[in-house]
């Protein structure tokens, strides 16, 4: 009855001031369930690049190959995308064992400058992104699931199951990370190296060792984000390159080295794109995020908790 | 040289290569040599900002298309010679370099780089709905045919990016010998000795911002004349970024030559495979080539010929060698799939293998490892029936697991710095 | 008379870490300070609050009697305050005799006044590699250096700003005692041209025959300020060099 009465309420006041409340509500609502599936795919940037200091611009790259991988599991073997991709996440975690690897010996032992870094990552966001479109085409690809289709309908807002699935996943995943970060010895062991590699050294610990595990640890949520990417939408190779943005401006805004100031920043961001596509049009949406980014970085390039 | 003959001697090698051009009678080379040309203006202007000072640009392309859409504006407006639409797009990519500097240059170099990115994209998304240049549909522009006293209209475009060629090798070079490309050199090297030494880092940041910018924004302004249709998605395609990053890294950063030797390799190697393969074969043998330059040869093909040493000793860690083994069959992998013409081009990739191959085999005591790679490529190049191609997969499987099942005899000398 | 530096209650903050609490100091034109303290006490950060490189969030730094918050590095070393670093930071790419050219064109040249030629500049250059003893290397790049004569090439760039005042953070590391010697002899001998000299060492007998006036920094906070032989035999000095 309380919804009954909400619903009531809310065709009312918009029936009052000719004002679309309900499409504001909704947009509202599927700018959180955005955002928070924007979380999980920038969480791994705030491990790479926020604690790190390395900035990987391949990570999105990474992200629509897992997309790609679970699609490949859903059609042929008819797995569902998120378990498959919990699966595969070790395979990932490997790949950016491997990747830190090259990148830690060809540029971070010498003190190179980061020109050569960034190159690097620009150089494998390609050719990932293209392999990808010599074996897949530039089509369309989505998946099968359960709570693809059906959604929920809570008085005025509407709930599509294929972006609240992901949505809780995503949740899940941060604050899994957030808990290792903080609670496992591991985990404070890469929150040490962020604030002071000379000090994790001098206790003994290898940061090169902790630094691997975490870049390993940010390309593994890589795995999963896709998955969840492929549910919310239909993927193709070039996708990739919208989230570069959002990536590093939810980063940038939520302040680097902060878990929760990425959620929080993911979720703001979340919300601004979805009423603007909502009111002004969803091509208005990739400068949003950029918009964001720049206005951030002129006026608190610290970000909202960063230090 | 001082800079004046050396604008001269560039002109005249210009206008040799002018002459030349046209005795070949098909209009074909105008064309490609267009391309070219504007990639040796784009990598100069980039090499600016990026090889001198330091400061990556991810963005390229949001200057160089607005240049093009400057002129696009100015057309419907009132139609005016190209030369000075030239001007006028140097001018608005300059204020507009002036102004992101303006936003970030205070930060690390990494923000400066994602603040590249997004300019383009919002400047994309802004002119994507804006209609009166024609937004998402695009816009028609009509060129004459022909124009007095050259000829063929591609012709008259080709003199002019040969004329902007010259223009920004001059500027690139006046600057690097200066005052002003000395203190670049100290932002680049170290920004905080650099300020503490009296160089006003900021003012010189912005200022080659400011140039980087209005040169690529020159190197936009004939576009659309000679594209004849202009969209955003060409105007701000991925090639312009990549290679304007690619074509400097591989040359050689810190010197005017570097974008001059990378333009023309890696823009003659694109024309060419425009027309044996697909464009986005194209664009994995860019992203590649900047992973294996940005690893073997950090200082490109000038500090190849100077003498600075390939990173050989770079492949004594498996995980390299590995990549860098396996990123490279790939592209060898699909241009055997394209039409005959592309086997030429697979001999790069097949020279970086041997190259590893080489290196890992001297470092891991198997110095015949070689010899494997160079089989299989000759197997690969040659024309045969697919399965063939099988026997030198094997020969490259065979040569990536020595590879890394033979360690490298005991630790060298050099122990790890912290 | 007036100071030629005056520091005042300049303190500095790192998140909840205090690096600085209200420091107060004074130089007056000519002077030999000794700045002395236990590694961490604050003595790196209190060179970069007054040569720029950090901003203080408290207190002020005056240089000739002109207030330098807000103005950057580079125009702090263009009034004539000059730094080394206590770890070298050369222009890797550049060669020697070019690393000391940065400093001439950019702090030299850019004072109002002065126009140095190119070959003035040249001989320059040559005359300040001469002093510090890097002559012969001056076509070769920093990384061929040794330690030692990379810390004199630092010396060297400080110098060749022509600086009024010459902050020379910890500029004697790892080198033997005569060159120790060397290096105090030619501090001594520029002073005596007029340039005002802060020193931030640890060894003490460098640091006892430099200077005029000794300044203790503990956990950034000054526990003493005066003449060497008195300093050394304060209690509280002792106790921050012994340890609890």
């Amino acid at each position: 009855m309380l919804v009954a009465r909400q619903c009531l309420f809310v065709r009312a006041l918009g029936g009052l001031v000719d004002f679309p409340f309900d499409l504001l509500i909704n947009a509202l609502v599927a700018g959180l369930l955005l955002g928070a599936f924007y979380a999980a795919v920038t969480i791994g940037v705030s491990i790479s690049f926020g604690m790190l200091d390395i900035v990987n611009i391949a990570h999105p790259g990474f992200i629509i190959l897992g997309s790609y991988i679970a699609y490949i599991v859903n059609t042929k073997l008819g797995i569902d995308p998120i378990v498959a991709s919990i699966v595969v996440a070790p395979a990932f975690y490997a790949l950016g064992a491997l990747v830190y690897q090259v990148y830690y010996a060809s540029f971070e032992r010498y003190g190179q400058d980061s020109l050569r870094g960034l190159a690097f990552f620009f150089g494998l966001l390609f050719v990932t992104e293209v392999t990808l479109i010599l074996v897949f085409g530039v089509d369309y690809r989505y998946v099968q699931a359960a709570y693809i289709g059906p959604s929920l309908q809570l008085g005025v807002v509407d709930l599509p199951l294929r972006m609240l699935v992901p949505c809780l996943v995503a949740l899940a995943l941060v604050g899994a990370l957030q808990l290792f970060l903080s609670r496992s010895f591991l985990g404070r062991a890469i929150m040490a190296v962020a604030q002071d590699q000379l000090a994790l050294q001098l206790m003994a610990a290898s940061p090169t060792r902790i630094k691997r595990i975490a870049f390993a640890l940010s390309i593994a949520t890589t795995a999963i984000a896709g998955a969840l990417l492929i549910v919310i939408q239909p993927v193709e190779p070039s996708i990739g390159r919208e989230y570069i943005g959002r990536v590093f401006a939810i980063c940038v805004l939520g302040g680097l080295g902060s878990l929760t100031g990425t959620l929080i920043g993911a979720l703001l961001l979340g919300i601004v794109e979805s009423v603007t596509s909502t009111f002004y049009g969803p091509s208005w949406a990739p400068a949003v995020a950029f918009g964001f980014l720049l206005i951030t970085l002129a006026v608190r390039p610290a970000g909202l908790f960063g230090r | 040289m001082r800079t004046l003959p050396f604008f001269l001697v560039c002109l005249a090698v210009a206008a040799a290569v002018f002459v030349l051009a046209r005795l070949v009678g098909n209009d074909y080379v105008f064309f490609a040599g267009y391309v070219v040309l504007q990639y040796i203006v784009l990598a100069t202007a980039w090499n600016i900002l990026g090889g001198y000072t330091g400061y990556v640009n991810f963005g390229s392309a949001a200057f160089f298309a607005l240049g093009a859409y400057t002129s696009v504006f100015l057309h419907k407006f009132y139609p005016l010679p190209i030369p000075v639409l030239i001007v006028v797009g140097a001018i608005i990519s300059g204020i507009v370099g002036l102004g992101m500097g303006y936003l970030t240059l205070r930060l690390r170099g990494a923000f400066f780089a994602i603040a590249t990115l997004a300019l383009a994209v919002v400047l994309q998304t802004l002119v994507t709905n804006w209609s009166y240049v024609g937004g998402a549909r695009g816009a028609y522009v009509i060129r004459p045919n022909e124009i007095e006293p050259i000829g063929p209209y591609i012709q008259y475009l080709f003199l002019l990016m040969l004329a902007l060629a010259v223009i920004a090798l001059t500027v690139a070079r006046g600057i690097e010998r200066s005052w002003l490309g000395l203190g670049f050199a100290a932002i680049r090297d170290d920004e905080l000795a650099a300020e503490a030494s009296g160089v006003p880092t900021l003012r010189l940041k912005l200022v080659a911002t400011a140039i980087s910018g209005a040169l690529m924004g020159v190197a936009g302004a004939p576009f659309p004349y000679y594209i004849g249709y202009l969209q955003p998605t060409s105007a701000f395609a991925l090639d312009y970024a990549v290679n304007s990053i690619a074509m400097p890294m591989i040359g050689g950063t810190t010197s005017w030559i570097g974008p001059l030797i990378g333009a023309i390799l890696l823009g003659t190697l694109q024309q060419v495979a425009t027309v044996t393969i697909s464009s986005s074969v194209n664009l994995l043998i860019v992203g590649l080539l900047i992973v294996d330059c940005v690893i073997i040869a950090p200082n490109g093909i000038l500090g190849l010929i100077q003498g600075k040493r390939t990173a050989r000793e770079i492949v004594t860690d498996p995980a390299v060698f590995a990549l860098l083994f396996v990123v490279n069959v790939i592209p060898i992998y699909f241009l055997h799939q394209e039409a005959l013409a592309a086997r030429p081009l697979e001999i790069i990739f097949w020279a970086v293998l041997v190259f590893l191959a080489l290196a890992r085999g001297r470092i891991i005591g198997l110095s015949w490892l070689w010899a494997l790679p160079v089989g299989g490529a000759a197997i690969s190049v040659v024309p045969g029936p697919f399965w063939l191609w099988l026997l030198s997969a094997l020969t490259l499987a065979i040569c990536l697991g020595c590879g890394l099942l033979m360690r490298p005899p005991a630790p060298a000398t050099r122990s790890g710095t912290p | 008379m007036t100071a030629l530096l005056e520091v005042d209650n300049v303190s500095k903050r790192f998140g909840g870490f205090v690096a600085l609490d209200g420091i107060a100091l004074s130089v007056t034109a000519g002077e030999r300070v000794g700045l002395i303290g236990p590694n961490g006490s604050g003595k790196s950060t209190l060179v970069n609050c007054i040569c720029g490189t950090l901003t203080n969030e408290m207190g002020s730094v005056r240089f000739e009697g002109v207030t330098m918050n807000g103005l950057s590095a580079h125009e702090r070393t263009r009034r004539g305050l000059a730094r080394s670093f206590q770890l070298p930071r050369p222009f890797a790419s550049l060669s020697v005799a070019e690393n000391m050219r940065v400093p001439l064109l950019y702090t030299v040249n850019a004072r109002p006044g002065a126009h140095l030629s190119a070959s003035a500049i040249e001989a320059r250059c040559a005359e300040l590699l001469t002093l510090v003893g890097l002559a012969e290397k001056a076509k070769q790049l920093p990384r061929d250096l040794t330690q030692v004569e990379m810390r004199k090439l630092e010396l060297a760039r400080a110098l060749a700003a022509e600086p009024k005042l010459l902050i020379a953070d910890e500029s004697m590391a790892g080198l033997s005692n005569t060159e120790v010697a060397d290096i105090v002899a030619l501090l001594i001998r520029l002073n005596e041209r007029g340039i005002t000299i802060i020193m931030i060492e640890h060894i003490m007998r460098a640091v006892m025959s430099f200077s005029q006036r000794l300044v203790v920094l503990v956990s950034g906070k000054k526990i003493a300020d005066g003449a060497p032989d008195a300093v050394i035999r304060d209690p509280e000095v002792e106790r921050a060099y012994l340890g609890q």
